[in-house]
């Protein structure tokens, strides 16, 4: 049985700056699934979640910045009651001197036994001048609980890179569509066209 | 169509060809045997341009043209073609939306239009049930969690789409049993033409039953060190290598 509570909500931010904050207080038994699309700009996202019993939260976040771009995510995911699950799933590319900061929380109370709580962040840069900082915590005060989360920072495959090229396909493709692979598994949550084509405009600019 | 002169060849500084040559005419099947770490490999990739290895020196023309000159994708606009020995896996990029990225290149280097989505998959299965590859495969990332001798049969799949005019079949018989290494043995044999050519690299002669050379080359330290017919792989299989390079 789920709650009368359920909410999905794709965030899209192009070129967007300023400080932007996001609430959200899930009640008992109520599902939240929140997709972040934030391409450049420079853009501080406060991101605040409170869960409730037996509730459902997926968030994926996929920000790809340029230029001088600085692109933020301050995320706080809050077990607040028993049997919750929670994901959280973000990745973004950076080129030229890009910066992006991405602060992730996972809180599990006192009494929230038999939570399951994930995040994962994963970066690909693509020179040497692009940052990533990285900061994922974890913050349990119960005992019954799975919880794991994950940090990565990377370059593009060279071995991809070539077998694609050693097909015909462009240089320049080629890492388009080792980008888009890089992104798969967010941009699959995305329906609207409009947002998957901005997200392959911005990727065309890098 | 390839004319391999004097190729020099290193990788992170260690000298791995020394004196390379090579006719290769259309029509021919050559095979190139040799021990391992003998350069077969090194060979391969210095052909289809590959980036950490450094021609020291000698030429490689493929009709006419500077080979080593091109970039990785315009030697496969030419015609060139390279059967992996590792063929490598790309999580996020479907088998279907990699050939179709690739085919379509190749038809507008030509001057063609890209193929409508429905004649394009019309090929893709065409071609798909040629090396007996099921259609589920399309949807499927490159190579992802295929057995090894399904990425072998995939190389051989993209060999028939692209129609090279040259192709480099890297150790393709490593790591196949029986029926895959008579599916791809087949395959290649299928796909030979008066007009196009095939370089077989290769340890063991098993391969060469199916793809009967005109020509084997024995390659040791660098060099190719006998030359002689297809009955020169028996021999090897026979006797090994060591009567050749002592």
């Amino acid at each position: 049985m789920t709650g009368l509570y359920h909410k999905e909500e794709v965030i899209f931010q192009n070129s967007r700056s300023g400080k932007i904050e996001f609430n959200y207080d899930v009640p008992e038994d109520g599902e939240l699934k929140l997709v972040f699309v934030s391409l450049g700009g420079e853009v501080y996202n406060r991101i605040r979640i409170k869960l409730g019993k037996r509730c459902d939260c997926t968030v994926y976040g996929l920000y790809i910045g340029n230029k001088e771009e600085k692109i933020s995510f301050d995320i706080v995911v809050e077990h607040q009651d028993p049997e919750s699950h929670s994901r959280q799933l973000f990745k973004g590319i950076l080129g030229d001197t890009a910066s992006a900061d991405f602060s992730g929380l996972i809180k599990v109370d006192y009494d929230s036994q038999k939570t399951e709580a994930y995040q994962e962040n994963h970066t690909l840069l693509l020179n040497d001048n692009a940052r990533i900082t990285t900061k994922p915590q974890l913050e349990i005060y119960a005992d019954d609980v799975i919880c794991s989360h994950g940090a990565t920072v990377g370059r593009l495959d060279k071995d991809e890179l070539f077998y694609l090229r050693s097909r015909g396909i462009s240089l320049a493709e080629a890492i388009k569509m080792q980008q888009m692979a890089f992104l798969s598994d967010i941009i699959e949550q995305i329906k609207d066209e409009t947002v998957i084509q901005a997200i392959e405009n911005k990727l065309n600019k890098m | 169509m390839l004319t391999i002169k004097d190729l020099h060849a290193s990788v992170d500084g260690k000298q791995i060809l020394k004196g390379i040559n090579l006719s290769v005419k259309t029509g021919e099947v050559h095979a190139i045997m040799g021990p391992n770490g003998s350069g077969k490999s090194t060979l391969a990739a210095v052909l289809t341009g590959r980036d950490n290895y450094k021609v020291e020196s000698g030429t490689v023309l493929f009709n006419g043209e500077n080979l080593l000159e091109m970039t990785p994708e315009e030697r496969s606009w030419k015609g060139v073609f390279l059967g992996f020995q590792y063929p490598v896996e790309i999580p996020g990029v479907s088998n279907v939306n990699f050939m179709k990225a690739a085919l379509n290149e190749h038809r507008k280097q030509r001057g063609l239009e890209p193929l409508s989505a429905s004649e394009f998959l019309k090929v893709m299965k065409e071609k798909m049930a040629f090396v007996e590859m099921d259609s589920s495969f399309s949807s499927r990332g490159v190579n992802v969690g295929f057995s090894g001798g399904e990425k072998k049969r995939n190389e051989i799949f993209q060999m028939a789409m692209l129609e090279p005019t040259l192709a480099i079949l890297d150790e393709t018989d490593s790591g196949l049993d029986v029926d895959a290494l008579r599916i791809v043995g087949t395959g290649v044999t299928r796909l030979k033409t008066p007009q196009n050519a095939t370089i077989v690299i290769t340890h063991y002669q098993r391969l060469l039953d199916y793809i009967v050379p005109d020509f084997i080359h024995v390659l040791y330290d660098g060099r190719i060190v006998k030359t002689a017919g297809k009955e020169l792989a028996l021999e090897i299989e026979k006797r090994g290598y060591d009567w050749l390079i002592s």
